[in-house]
């Protein structure tokens, strides 16, 4: 490979390739796309790591390209799910998706691979916008809606990070991307500990990572997006932040108690969440949180599990969210309460979900066991009893939502009679593949392991599988599915049905239209009333000055030659008088 | 039985194989989850390179049984008693 290759951004080639994907035609601009991260990702292993692509601006040095352990396992699974992404919209004839989708999955591979805030900014930006486009893609009022709200929020979180690097380099002098206080892993520190522009930074990683309060836009967006842009938007933009917080904020302890909001409220929105793709989005959302635990938690172990808990996700996030779009496609909707049953049209669609689940839920011999463990052991190592309470219970709540809910209610439960294709070849390949990695993680992950950004120590390798292990989380699992069972038998398990539920996204959809509103109608009437009293007052005025000043008032009236004279005497006196003294 | 799986178009169908065997999951399910609980009883848990970290709740048989259990219990009922509160129709922000 030509040696300047290596001082190009990793993902360039997507990026540069996706616009000439403009000219290639609808039938090739597919295949193009899958060519373009095929040959991506041949050019990023061949990569060796180190920095790469410095430039000289003003009185700084940019660092284009810096592949390290912690940005090498990112961007390689990031190409992974490109590929698979690719793969599974190969029947789509709409160009302008595989071009977005392809600038997308570049930017966000080049973000990763940023070694300053500069060029880290530049493709954080472009991740939003040529995003977005997967969202408007489906051509609805309710899309374009919901890709305006997506916009105004990633770029607001774009703003917000050029304004701490900003800030950051006028109290330190430097735009490197490195962490923001110098730790180590095993250091902790608090939010406190960090400048302002730091903490602006933070703010921006946790728009994008979707903390608690500001986490919505996913849950709005993504089920929104064509069924192909909605695996594409899964992989990257949470985990790019989430790469982000875990190069620049480890060892925040603010981020463990974060983290474990996280995990806990999105699976309780999921339970009584009617469109499955939008229960899928919190569980993204309730994964990320336990990646940012193991951020806050800061020791190696932990960052070695937020990392390999988040390649795994990505494979198999995609997978549920392929898996449900397939159902999306084929039978026409993707909400629960008119699913059911399609198991007997879809067998193998049905087998991959079920892998999925199986993965996400951390059964053993699938790929979230191997990872979310090593999370949930490494806050058990730093004796967080409360921390690994909540990761339990929250283990418990993802077999709800993605592990039982997703597959039984689309492909089991009560027969909805209808009897849609089997997914296109296309989709069941990408499906197949995920599934592969999710089930060849889970057996084979010493190759996971040996990628992880820190290497384990002698004597301190991570075990997976040992008894204690297995048993507990057969346990956990079996019982809680047994729960479903019991829920489901007793009727108490609450019914699918059409709705709308509300969340934090209330507050810019309806309460502040309804404050704008209110605030508008306010000042109308405070100007009409001041106008009204304005005109009342000015008439009363004009009334007493034409008093005055009317043909009969005492000062508008003729006046006899003789009065004048007296007057104008009078005051000649007056003024003499005044001279005078 | 049979009358609810006559699909118009496709005429009789007979009952798939989950729908014939769905008591025979169930079964399968309570005996995994006996085996489980058994296993902790009968195989050592920890030896000296991999030792509990919270021994208390870690060497209790049944623990992560009953707090799955309970946890997934909690939850849903969390969730209904949310849907009191969040649940609008489907065309909220249409209107």
């Amino acid at each position: 490979m030509p040696d300047f290759m290596h001082h190009l951004p990793p993902g360039l080639i997507m990026v540069v390739g996706a616009i000439l994907l403009a000219w290639v035609g609808k039938r090739l601009a597919a295949a193009g796309a899958l060519a373009l991260s095929v040959i991506s990702l041949v050019v990023f292993c061949l990569t060796p790591q180190g920095t790469y692509g410095q430039i000289r601006l003003f009185e700084n040095t940019l660092t284009m390209v810096r592949i390290d352990h912690l940005s090498f396992i990112f961007g390689l699974v990031f190409h992974l799910a490109a590929i698979m992404a690719s793969i599974y919209a190969l029947h789509v004839k709409d160009t302008k998706q595989h071009i977005a989708a392809m600038m997308y999955a570049g930017g966000a591979i080049a973000a990763c691979c940023a070694g300053d805030m500069i060029t880290l900014f530049v493709f954080w930006e472009l991740t939003a916008l040529s995003s977005v486009v997967l969202i408007w893609a489906s051509n609805t009022e309710r899309s374009y809606r919901a890709g305006m709200r997506y916009l105004i929020i990633q770029v607001g979180s774009g703003v917000l990070l050029l304004s701490g690097a900003i800030i950051r380099y006028q109290e330190t002098g430097s735009i490197a991307f490195e962490h923001f206080l110098g730790l180590k892993p095993g250091d902790t520190a608090s939010f406190f500990d960090f400048g302002l522009g730091a903490q602006l930074i933070l703010a921006a990683f946790a728009i994008k990572c979707a903390f608690p309060l500001l986490h919505n836009w996913l849950q709005d967006s993504y089920p929104k997006a064509t069924v192909t842009g909605t695996v594409f938007l899964s992989a990257f933009t949470t985990k790019l932040a989430i790469y982000s917080l875990a190069r620049g904020f480890h060892g925040m302890e603010e981020l463990i108690w974060i983290g474990c909001a996280m995990t806990l409220f999105p699976i309780v929105f999921a339970v009584i969440e009617n469109d499955l793709r939008k229960v899928l989005a919190y569980s993204l959302n309730n994964q990320l949180g336990f990646m940012v635990v193991g951020i806050g938690i800061g020791s190696e172990l932990a960052l070695n599990g937020t990392a390999a808990h988040a390649f795994c996700h990505i494979i198999y996030k995609a997978l549920l969210f392929m898996s449900m779009g397939a159902v999306l496609k084929q039978a026409g909707t993707c909400k629960a309460n008119e699913l059911g049953g399609l198991h007997k049209s879809m067998p193998w669609t049905t087998l991959f979900c079920t892998i999925g689940a199986g993965a996400i839920s951390g059964f053993p011999l699938l790929s979230g066991f191997i990872s979310k463990s090593m999370i949930i052991s490494a806050a058990a190592e730093e004796h967080m009893l409360p921390v690994w309470i909540v990761l339990l219970i929250a283990s418990a709540g993802v077999m709800e939502h993605s592990g039982i809910k997703i597959p039984f209610f689309a492909f089991f439960a009560h027969d909805s009679g209808k009897r849609p294709k089997e997914a296109p070849w296309n989709m069941l390949v990408a499906m197949g593949m995920a599934a592969a990695l999710c089930v060849g993680l889970g057996i084979a992950y010493p190759l996971l392991y040996k990628i992880l950004p820190y290497e384990f120590h002698e004597g301190h390798e991570y075990v997976p599988y040992t008894m204690a292990h297995v048993v507990m989380q057969l346990q956990l699992l079996l019982f809680a599915a047994l729960a479903f069972v019991v829920l489901m038998k007793s009727k108490v398990y609450p019914a699918e049905m059409p709705s709308e539920n509300l969340d934090t996204d209330w507050t810019y959809r309806r309460l502040l239209p309804l404050m704008i509103g209110g605030f508008g109608s306010f000042v109308g009437w405070f100007d009409s009333s001041l106008r009204k009293f304005f005109v009342e007052n000015l008439a009363s005025v004009r009334k007493r000055a034409g008093k005055f000043f009317g043909e009969a008032g005492i000062l508008g009236r003729p006046w006899e030659t003789g009065a004048m004279a007296v007057w104008a005497a009078i005051l000649l006196g007056i003024c003499l008088l005044v001279y005078y003294f | 039985m049979n009358d609810e799986h006559k699909n118009e178009k496709h005429g009789v169908e007979s009952p798939s194989w989950f729908e014939r065997n769905v008591n025979t999951i169930i079964i399968g399910l309570i005996v995994a989850c006996v085996l489980t609980v058994l296993a902790q009883l009968v195989f050592p848990m920890f030896d000296e390179h991999h030792p509990p970290h919270f021994p208390q709740y870690e060497n209790m048989i049944g623990f992560q049984a009953i707090f799955g259990f309970a946890a997934f219990v909690i939850v849903v009922f969390l969730g209904k008693g949310l849907r009191l509160i969040i649940k609008r129709k489907e065309d909220y922000y249409d209107a």
